[in-house]
């Protein structure tokens, strides 16, 4: 009876498991990419420069050593940008006495005219550079926007947020990336 | 002196024979763009796409067959911003041994239930045949028995 019993469990166990492959065959090829852990996490930021875009003052990476970096992508196109766009004012404000703590906003595939525009109308507390080619952003692997990355002291990308930074994110953004990281030490 | 005219008379056909025509550039962009994946597309290739993205990324593929970077070269530094997600045919190591493997194994297991199903059912006992078309047990043919009697009357 046993014997029986185990010869016919097993297409029983043999179906549960293909029908588990398919699934995660499935979900595979559906999946959401923002959900892939980036590999670029702990690995050296890649330079960038450019030109700010109201004041054509020259920018690089270079020159902000030895400070934190938030670095986000955004464009005047895209909606989830408008989501966050108080919050990442707001966080600007909340550092404004920390010359350590640099923000900068770089505009992803987007007319300079346009992206003017958007920030007269929903304000703007910071500099930003205009990713021209793309290089920038796929130097940083971004997928699609908005994309914040967090920079440290010894040039090395700590963190990248996928989607806007609202409610919860943004105070856990703060807690849990930017306040441990300005208190990291050069 | 004699030399230099001899450099001078080959050295255009060894540039010739150094820089890549546009053909074969393209050839060679066409080569990794088919193998990777458009970042912002589902399921398409950097070739394929005419998404802004995957027109920057032929840009830079380009730019570094120019400067002689080989394919692999190319596709690690892809690799190396986006993961093994931008390559189109997953590297063949760790979990990606699943993706390789499993349709194979759904194939081949499918085959074996199928195979297994039909050998029990070719197994199993074949009823007398009477001689009739239709192949009957004995009981249903005596309940059709007794209802042809009853109808005869």
């Amino acid at each position: 009876m046993d014997n029986k019993g185990q010869i016919r469990r097993w297409p029983l166990f043999l179906m549960s498991g293909l029908l588990g492959l398919m699934i995660l065959l499935y979900l595979g090829l559906w999946g959401d990419p923002s959900a892939i852990p980036p590999v670029i996490i702990n690995t050296p930021a890649m330079e960038f420069s450019g030109f700010e875009m109201y004041t054509g003052r020259s920018i690089s990476l270079s020159q902000m050593k030895g400070k934190v970096v938030f670095l986000n992508f955004w464009a005047s196109w895209c909606r989830e940008c408008k989501l966050e766009h108080d919050s990442l004012l707001d966080l600007k404000k909340r550092y404004a006495d920390r010359p350590d703590f640099i923000f900068l906003g770089v505009n992803y595939q987007d007319k300079e005219n346009l992206a003017k525009a958007y920030l007269e109308e929903h304000g703007n507390n910071y500099e930003h550079i205009q990713d021209l080619h793309g290089r920038i952003s796929i130097d940083y692997g971004v997928y699609g926007i908005p994309e914040t990355f967090l920079i440290d002291r010894h040039g090395m990308i700590r963190h990248k947020h996928i989607g806007p930074i609202v409610g919860e994110t943004y105070a856990n953004l703060i807690e849990t990336w930017i306040e441990p990281l300005l208190k990291e030490s050069e | 002196m004699k030399r230099f005219v001899v450099i001078a008379i080959f050295l255009p056909f060894l540039l010739a024979a150094l820089v890549l025509t546009e053909d074969e550039l393209q050839l060679r962009i066409k080569e990794v763009a088919k193998t990777l994946r458009c970042a912002v597309c589902q399921s398409e290739s950097v070739w394929d796409s005419n998404a802004e993205l995957a027109l920057q990324m032929r840009e830079i593929i380009r730019e570094r067959v120019i400067q002689g970077e080989s394919p692999a070269e190319i596709r690690a530094y892809f690799q190396s911003r986006y993961g093994d997600f931008i390559l189109l045919q997953p590297q063949k190591r760790g979990m990606n041994w699943l993706l390789w493997g499993g349709p194979f194994l759904l194939l081949f297991s499918g085959g074996a239930i199928l195979f297994r199903y039909l050998k029990q059912a070719a197994a199993e006992p074949v009823l007398e045949q009477s001689g009739d078309p239709i192949l009957l047990d004995p009981k249903s043919r005596e309940r059709i028995d007794q209802a042809m009697k009853s109808w005869n009357g």
